[in-house]
């Protein structure tokens, strides 16, 4: 027996063992659930399971806000976000397979007949900025105006030391490095809402067209969501790219100050964002623009991100716990939403946007 | 078949002695019938394949005809979907897996069936065992946390060493010069599947005849020459066979390949530029993918499986006929 | 003269070989040869090394139980993910063995002489070729849009297409090692066919067979491609097969590789050493099963 095992089994069991022991030798510290303030007094549901699917934009705030509220308001709900894109998010509402979709653009027009479950609404969470994220060594102070942007994103600009970056930099020494743009490679709200920022404030230098996919020059790279953008960005010198707020902060990227409509250069920040959405104009159905908003403090490439959620509710569980989850979003929710690097709503908006969730009828 | 013994009428007599009736005619066709079915699964299975991914697939076919395969135009806003720049992809980081993966399997065959005593054989069929049970998820975080950052000097390095030579200051140059790149791809690629093309020359190495290599050491032969002498000629269609099966693994590895290739659609021959591969699209667009845009991706799924076919049914033929061959020997 | 036995390998060289070229070049291939070795050994030490170098600290029984943290929150937490892959691969393994023997069988025991048998069996093994992939977009097409369901019977079905051509082929060259004499046997006491194969063949080809389905069950538990298509992410265990989405340690791992977060990365390291030695003990243990089959079939 000990032969037998020794010729067959001893070899590879000792690989396993020692592999295992090493691993097991170590206990790992766990950490205690991250437990919010107060919880809240409303009347505990009972166990239900929530699905949303959409932007990637967003799933920084959704991600910790949603736990909070399980954590903290209703215990018995879990809410299961899938971060594919806000397009991916729209397919599943239209289809009925989630509750919610996360999203940072629009439905089209064409699209509205899709959605079995009839009319549905917006409802505005948060903004933030989308910056202009750069690696390149030296160079901390970057600001760029709306055609520069174009024209580095269109490939009509290849290097850092180009005349036009020079112009929106004076006294800024660049280096010769080639410039490597980065993209979304999936389809993205983000895009979306950067290329059409880029169609309104820079028509005539932008000629790719706005949407959630572009076609991108091939001396171009993609990567995957928000932060495989940043990641890329971050491990290549002279890359640049369009990456959310919250990613480029924990990823600890440069950003570029962004020439508003005004003239100014605006860094991308919070307060930026807020003005942006207090300056745009509201909707009838609660959707904002505040892309290339006017008003000086006002950084120009500013994005909302919307849930959207069916007005006629069919399981009375289910909509009960999105109700809820609606409003801690649009409370509690919001007071996270500075330390998560997302911009809560202005005031007014945020009054339109609870009026919203009352609108929905729950069975 | 059994043969019904004198006293067996209708009924069913117990020769056995356990006690219980033995299962009638039912039972036994009946089981029959069942493991015909399940024996007929694979090719159900397989036409199901076929059937279902070319329905989804259809309308991109449909539209873009041959297209589909001969134009880089991958542009999704505007519909179009050519694949050539993936397919080139594919073929570029499966040849760079080959060149690193053919040299070092045969060598290792070699190794294991003429120069190793037994007990280091039993060692190194282990190394390659356990080689090939480490997912591929695993590879392609390794290739990604540990490999692609610390490869990046090497490829500056190559880069600008070459960079003066003609022809090869191309390949080796990346546009941009990434460590996640065809190279990194396809070395991790190269390496997992060393364990198969290993195993398969390891079976067509053994089934040379003992009498041809006794007779070149008899004659004095030393014993690289003796390799190359009596078990290469033999092995020759044993080892396209076993090369192809790895060029099938290859071009059909997914994972390891999405997390090293970094993610370009530009057709190439810059070994350090990112890319992309029939595989590694379709996981990496898909997410958002709708309708045509949907059935396009599909349709890289059903040109993937069309070409592992081929290539399986070239080399599983070489192969058989090696194995043939030295059955008669 | 030493006598040259079959099988052994060959090293005796002649006095003729002692000529300076050719022992050079004869040196030279044998170190090359060697050489082989080491590049093969040396990746996957570094490998094996840097997943246990980099995922030990999180490994403990929390790591395998708690729910998934948020991206940036540090800490262990695999449990939806371990239990996931536990009931994704069982479900498959559980429609695909049981198909896979009976199909064995059939190759071996009642289709030896037709032509038949041969083009399955051939078949049988071009399908270990195709990509996994492809099982997945399969799935994915025949299933998920009909059923517009993403769960983990879904990934089930695709990690089953992926382990059936596995098992029929293992267990058809398992069963033909069985010696004819013991069918024969069989059927001179008058039993059918069916009542051999499962009283007398099956048995006797049991560990075989149960090394085979192992490392069909090792190959699926690793596997990532099937599941991105029909898996919707989960951070609190999911135990239903039908109901909601699932997450497996493989899509955990790819997910988190790509992810920016230090404390991710982490939770892919770790969760690559749980995957890796789930796979590693049941290769070992399908050794063992070939092993003691062999020693089975030689001793009789």
């Amino acid at each position: 027996m000990t032969t037998f095992l020794r010729r067959n089994a001893l070899v590879p069991l000792a690989a396993v063992i020692l592999v295992l022991a090493a691993a097991c030798g170590s206990s790992g510290s766990g950490k205690p659930a991250a437990t919010g303030p107060g919880g809240s007094t409303s009347a505990k549901l009972p166990a239900t399971t929530l699905k949303g699917s959409g932007s990637s934009f967003q799933d920084p705030f959704d991600e910790e806000v949603f736990r909070d509220f399980t954590t903290d308001a209703q215990p018995n709900v879990t809410v299961n976000y899938n971060p594919a894109g806000s397009g991916q998010g729209q397919t599943d509402l239209e289809g009925q397979l989630v509750d919610f979709a996360g999203s940072d653009s629009l439905v089209v027009p064409g699209d509205v007949t899709k959605f079995k479950g009839g009319a549905f609404l917006y409802i505005p969470i948060v903004s933030a900025p989308i910056t202009i994220s750069y690696n390149l060594s030296g160079v901390t102070k970057l600001t760029l105006s709306a055609a520069t942007i174009a024209k580095i994103f269109s490939t009509k600009i290849t290097k850092w030391d180009a005349s036009e970056i020079a112009a929106d930099n004076p006294g800024v020494t660049l280096p010769s490095t080639s410039i490597t743009v980065v993209h979304r490679s999936d389809g993205s709200g983000t895009t979306n809402n950067f290329t059409t920022y880029l169609t309104q404030a820079a028509a005539s230098d932008w000629t790719l067209g706005s949407g959630k996919t572009v076609n991108w020059a091939s001396s171009t790279i993609g990567a995957a969501k928000n932060a495989g953008v940043a990641g890329k960005i971050k491990s290549t010198d002279g890359a640049i790219g369009y990456v959310d707020f919250a990613d480029a902060t924990l990823a600890q990227l440069s950003v570029a100050s962004v020439k508003n409509s005004a003239g100014t250069a605006v860094p991308p920040t919070l307060a930026g964002a807020t003005a942006a959405m207090a300056a745009a104009t509201v909707t009838a159905d609660v959707t904002v623009s505040p892309m290339n908003a006017s008003g000086p403090d006002a950084y120009p490439i500013t994005s909302p991100t919307y849930i959207i959620v069916y007005a006629k509710q069919t399981s009375h569980a289910q909509g009960t716990a999105l109700k809820a989850l609606l409003e801690y979003v649009l409370d509690a929710g919001q007071s996270k939403a500075e330390a998560l690097n997302f911009a809560a709503l202005p005031p007014a908006l945020l009054a339109k946007a609870k009026a919203q969730v009352d609108k929905i009828v729950v069975p | 078949m059994v043969a019904e013994s004198p006293s067996q009428d209708s009924a069913p007599v117990a020769h056995l002695t356990d006690g219980h009736r033995p299962p009638g005619r039912v039972v036994d066709v009946g089981f029959r019938l069942l493991a015909m079915l399940a024996g007929f699964s694979v090719l159900i299975i397989l036409g199901l394949i076929a059937f279902s991914t070319t329905h989804t697939a259809w309308p991109a076919f449909s539209k873009e005809g041959i297209h589909f395969f001969t134009s880089t135009t991958w542009d999704v806003p505007k519909q179009r979907f050519g694949a050539l720049a993936f397919i080139g992809g594919t073929l570029l980081v499966s040849a760079i897996a080959l060149v690193f993966a053919v040299p070092v399997s045969i060598g290792l065959a070699l190794f294991i069936t003429e120069i190793a005593p037994g007990k280091l054989r039993r060692w190194i069929v282990t190394v390659v065992d356990l080689l090939a049970a480490v997912p591929s998820v695993v590879y392609g975080l390794w290739g990604l946390l540990v490999v692609a950052p610390k490869i990046i000097g090497f490829y500056k390095d190559l880069a600008s060493d070459f960079a003066h030579v003609p022809i090869l200051n191309t390949l080796l140059s990346g546009r941009p010069l990434s460590g996640v790149s065809f190279m990194t791809a396809g070395l991790v690629v190269g390496l997992m599947i060393t364990p198969i093309i290993t195993s398969i020359t390891r079976e067509v190495f053994v089934t040379v005849p003992t009498a041809q290599k006794e007779a070149a050491v008899a004659l004095g032969a030393t014993r690289w020459e003796m390799i190359r002498g009596a078990v290469f000629p033999h092995s020759r269609g044993g080892i396209v066979g076993a090369v192809l099966i790895g060029l099938g693994r290859a071009m059909g590895e997914t994972i390891a390949v999405v997390l090293l290739i970094g993610s370009s659609t530009e057709l190439t021959g810059r070994l350090f530029s990112p890319g992309e591969t029939m595989a590694s699209v379709i996981v990496n667009q898909f997410g958002e993918a709708q309708d045509l845009y949907r059935a396009a991706l599909v349709g890289l799924g059903v040109a993937l499986f069309a070409i592992t076919i081929i290539i399986g049914v070239i080399a599983r033929g070489l192969v058989a006929r090696v194995e043939a061959r030295a059955g008669g020997a | 003269m030493t006598a040259i036995t079959a099988g052994v390998p060959v090293t005796r060289l002649g006095p003729a070989a002692k000529h300076r070229s050719r022992a050079i070049r004869n040196g030279f291939a044998t170190a090359c040869i060697v050489l082989s070795f080491i590049i093969v050994l040396v990746p996957l030490a570094l490998l094996v090394g840097y997943v246990v170098a980099r995922g030990h600290q999180l490994f403990s029984y929390a790591f395998l139980t708690k729910d998934i943290p948020t991206q940036i929150t540090p800490g262990p937490g695999m449990g939806p993910a371990v239990f996931g892959t536990l009931l994704i691969t069982g479900a498959a393994t559980a429609m695909a063995v049981p198909l896979g023997v009976l199909g064995g069988v059939y190759l071996s025991e009642y289709g030896r002489r037709s032509v038949i048998a041969r083009v399955l069996r051939f078949f049988a093994e071009i399908m270990t070729g195709v990509p996994s992939i492809v099982m997945g977009l399969f799935i994915y097409t025949a299933v998920v849009l009909k059923t517009k369901n993403l769960n983990a019977f879904a990934g089930a079905l695709a990690l089953a297409c992926l382990m059936l051509p596995i098992v029929i082929r293992t267990t058809d060259e398992m069963l033909r090692l069985v010696p004819a004499e013991l069918r024969e046997g069989s059927t001179a006491l008058g039993s059918r066919q069916a009542r051999t194969i499962m009283r007398i063949v099956l048995p006797a080809a049991a560990p075989g067979i149960v090394s085979g389905a192992l490392l069909a069950v090792a190959r699926a538990a690793g596997e990532t491609a099937p599941l991105i298509f029909v898996l919707s992410p989960v951070y609190r265990t999911n135990r239903s097969l039908f109901h909601g989405g699932n997450t497996a340690l493989s899509v955990q791992i790819f997910q988190n590789a790509s992810s920016p977060y230090a404390a991710s990365q982490q939770r892919a390291w770790a969760a690559a050493l749980t995957l890796i030695g789930i796979v590693f003990v049941f290769t070992v243990l399908a050794r063992i099963f070939t092993a003691i089959y062999s020693r089975r079939s030689t001793a009789s």
